[in-house]
């Protein structure tokens, strides 16, 4: 069955009205579930699981997946709105998204939001449509060394992400390093940095991390710098509260930039979402014109990691549905699922069960479209939150935030951390240190320690392995590029004052 | 048709009654709290899912079952709570290898599984020597002839050196003699990927990952780590049929309650779980996970786990890890 075939046949499949059906509670069910911080598409997907036993695979399959695309959509809300990220991968959003509701401009944000994913999503799904046997072998070349490479690339972003000063964003990047370091190493099975506390063995979540030095330390310096009445600007009337034509012809490249990065990194089983968002940003801002803007509210800089972030989907299913591998916790939950249902997902999988291949894969069209719907008009809706005053608003933060760590971990004791790394967030604002290197060294400093040491076994303790690999070769050349180019404009830049001045 | 459903029930009560005196029976009237260490969707998740969807279905119960997902540290934070719960009837968990693991490396875990009360072990889960189809190596004499001519230049990739995959190649190289690398990843995707990708030699598998893989030509199995065959490998031989005689360490799963739970609670569990193990979706669960049964009551249990420690702290130390109990 060629891809053309396959397709029509999805499709057929997916427009049955059931499957329509179906494809339309998950899209609802991921949209609520990405807007409610703690309650993820992994858990929700589990939780869920057991009802759709009976259901006919090809109907089960498009209702999870749409779990799982769908709370990509949300996660962006609370990330603007409250500077809550609702899933770790929206994190990113929460630096340019919530500047913009800041300014008044919440409404652009979400519709801005909400575009980039539906554009994204669908190149992601297009991308997986065609080339997802090729991409998957790709994918395969990278290992340990590559990993390395893209993570270094990663935490070079840190000169873009540091703000004015370069020493202070290193600073806080070495501590995000050193966060991430903490639990149990997978190598020696010894724990680090526990303090003899059986909670920690298995590392900080991410959640309480981002919560803390994001919202509770935002909320805590608002109350500080007495805003305690003031509310946040949200303009009247309906026109005010959607992005601008400007807004869209800004955000131009940023799509493309987010449906290809995304994609492309969606594909490696051992990068993910976050990890793409990121990239996506740092692009973004590394080829801007105005990079200075960034973090203070630039529709571009939401756009573009929301796209990676839901081009991610598309990625990451090409090597479960090809190689029956899983990226991350919410494709694992699938995988499990498929098997349950008596399809396993692999080489084979596209000639054994097509309906359930090409059904779930045009039912992801139909549900980007529906995402769409059902999240636009919303966006009028949810800015109107903002109108809130304050003195309800930061308690309804701080209960969100609270609640949200709970609903990840159940554990108390990570609702003390939680408000350890608001005390946290507090100082490093008070003190005019940036806070999100501290959250790229503890996303990708986990991934980078273990990438090396995997590299260093596998190449009996030779350092020359990591340039001797092309690909890796290229990713680190583009990291050294990243590190040295404001340098060279530093420089320029002096000289040229030099010459002006003589 | 009611008078002998009536009289049935006058005799059960009469026999209840008249056994009442010796062994008071546990019934639960309160929603049984099933804990598990994985987050949703990890592998025992879906199990413990999956368990209560059958009971539920066939009402091996009489109230509802809830699972809690008590993740951190391993197995620390769920075997803490357990042993909070001490003597509750109503809180049980599903236990894995790494409820043994946990306390013998790590100084803040606390609570062994023998320190809990045992219920019944379940399953036990096969594995696989598999290299990549393209690989040189058809048998496993053909990777340890290599591993030990070329010490070092071969590479397995797994999970953390506490799992089995490294177990047995602690015990291969020593009775080989032969060395290779063994490298970690965290995530099940990420080993097979090394594999697939070429980057590592070997892995040892679950038979339900490398099924299909298999099946497209991508993988090949040189040796069955299990005793006997699998039904859906039949024809490759196992490690020992290779003449590879190593302990074996079985992979395995089953409840376990909180410490001092009362016997007739015990006893009851035992029951549920000896019918749920009659159930066709439980036995289809099995099938499809390519687990293997194991009926096992509480007292063989306990002296499975305590003399699977001893033999785990033992390998362990010689693997190199710190053990700290």
């Amino acid at each position: 069955m060629d891809i053309a075939d396959g397709l029509l046949h999805g499709f057929y499949v997916a427009l049955q009205p059931t499957n329509i059906f179906w494809c339309f509670v998950g899209c609802l069910l991921g949209t609520v579930v990405g807007i409610l911080p703690g309650l993820g598409p992994a858990a929700t997907i589990s939780l869920l699981l057991p009802l759709t036993f009976s259901m006919d695979p090809a109907g089960g399959v498009i209702m999870m997946a749409g779990i799982y695309y769908g709370a990509k959509y949300g996660g962006s809300t609370t990330s603007i709105l409250l500077n809550i990220p609702g899933e770790s991968s929206s994190v990113v959003t929460c630096l340019d998204g919530y500047q913009m509701a800041r300014k008044g401009r919440a409404g652009a944000a979400l519709g801005i939001a909400a575009i980039a994913s539906f554009v994204a999503g669908t190149v992601g799904i297009v991308l997986l449509t065609l080339v997802a046997p090729p991409v998957a072998a790709f994918a395969l070349r990278f290992s340990s060394p590559e990993y390395f490479a893209l993570m270094v690339l990663g935490l070079a972003l840190v000169v873009l992400l540091s703000g004015p000063s370069l020493i202070k964003g290193l600073l806080a990047l070495l501590v995000g390093l050193w966060l991430t370091s903490i639990g149990t190493d997978i190598f020696t099975a010894q724990a680090r940095f526990i303090f003899g506390q059986a909670p920690l063995l298995g590392g900080i979540e991410f959640m309480v991390v981002a919560i803390g030095v994001f919202a509770l330390a935002e909320v805590m310096a608002n109350i500080d710098g007495g805003e305690e009445s003031q509310m946040l600007p949200v303009p009247r009337g309906l026109r005010n509260l959607l992005p601008t034509w400007e807004d869209l012809k800004a955000c131009r490249f940023a799509f493309l930039n987010g449906s290809v990065v995304g994609f492309l990194i969606g594909v490696l089983p051992g990068a993910g979402g976050t990890i793409a968002s990121f990239i996506s940003y740092g692009l973004e801002k590394a080829v801007s014109r105005h990079p200075e803007k960034f973090g203070t509210g630039v529709p571009e800089g939401v756009a573009a990691p929301e796209g990676a972030n839901n081009a991610d989907t598309g990625g990451a299913l090409v090597p479960l549905l090809t190689l029956g591998i899983p990226g991350g916790s919410s494709t694992a939950i699938l995988l499990a699922a498929l098997i349950i249902w008596g399809i396993r997902p692999g080489p084979l999988m596209m000639q054994e069960s097509p309906d359930v291949f090409w059904g779930l894969v045009a039912s992801m069209y139909i549900g980007n479209v529906m995402l769409l719907v059902l999240n636009l008009p919303l966006v009028p809706l949810f800015a109107q939150l903002l109108r809130l005053p304050t003195y309800i608003l930061h308690p309804f933060i701080f209960g969100i935030s609270i609640v949200g760590v709970y609903g990840v971990t159940g554990r108390l004791f990570d609702t003390a951390l939680l408000a350890g790394f608001g005390l946290l967030g507090y100082i490093m604002t008070k003190l005019k240190y940036p806070t999100a290197p501290l959250i790229l060294g503890f996303v990708l400093g986990d991934s980078m320690e273990r990438a090396l040491r995997q590299s260093l076994m596998m190449s009996q303790g030779d350092l020359t392995m990591l340039v001797q690999r092309p690909i890796s070769a290229v990713m680190l050349a583009l990291a050294a590029l990243v590190l040295i180019l404001p340098l060279l404009s530093y420089f320029n830049r002096a000289r040229v004052r030099a010459l002006a001045g003589g | 048709m009611k008078r002998r459903s009536l009289l049935a029930g006058a005799a059960a009560l009469a026999v209840s009654a008249a056994f009442a005196p010796a062994l008071a029976q546990f019934t639960p009237t309160q929603p049984i709290e099933l804990v598990v260490h994985g987050g949703p969707g990890s592998g025992n998740d879906v199990m413990a899912r999956q368990m209560v969807t059958i009971m539920e279905q066939e009402k091996l119960l009489p109230v509802r079952v809830q699972v809690a997902n008590k993740t951190g540290g391993g197995s620390t934070t769920a075997a803490a709570y357990m042993a909070s719960k001490k003597g509750d009837p109503n809180t049980i968990a599903i236990y894995t290898v790494v409820w043994v693991v946990d306390p013998l490396t790590q100084e803040a875990a606390q609570n062994r599984l023998t320190d809990l009360t045992p219920i019944t072990r379940l399953v036990t889960e096969p594995a696989l020597a598999v290299v990549k189809a393209d690989s040189p190596y058809k048998t496993m004499g053909d990777f340890l002839k290599v591993a030990k001519d070329k010490p070092g230049t071969l590479k397995q990739s797994g999970g953390s050196i506490t799992s089995r995959d490294n177990i047995v190649r602690q015990l291969l190289m020593k009775q080989t003699g032969g060395n290779w690398a063994f490298i970690s990843f965290p995530g099940g995707g990420e080993r097979i990927a090394a594999l697939l990708g070429g980057h590592v030699d070997l892995m040892i598998m679950d038979p339900s990952e490398a099924g299909e893989q298999v099946k497209a030509g991508k993988l090949r199995v040189i040796a069955q780590i299990g005793d006997s065959r699998l039904d859906a490998f039949k024809d490759v031989a196992t490690l020992t049929e290779q003449g590879f005689k190593i302990p074996d360490v079985p992979q395995t799963r089953g409840i376990v309650g909180p410490p001092g739970m009362p016997a007739d609670a015990v006893a009851y569990y035992e029951g549920v779980l000896d019918k749920l193990r009659q159930t066709a979706g439980w036995k289809k669960f099995l099938a499809e996970s390519q687990l293997q049964n194991v009926n096992e009551k509480s007292v063989q249990t306990r002296t499975f786990l305590t003399a699977y420690e001893e033999q785990l702290r033992g390998i362990l130390k010689e693997a190199g890890a710190k053990v700290v109990r």
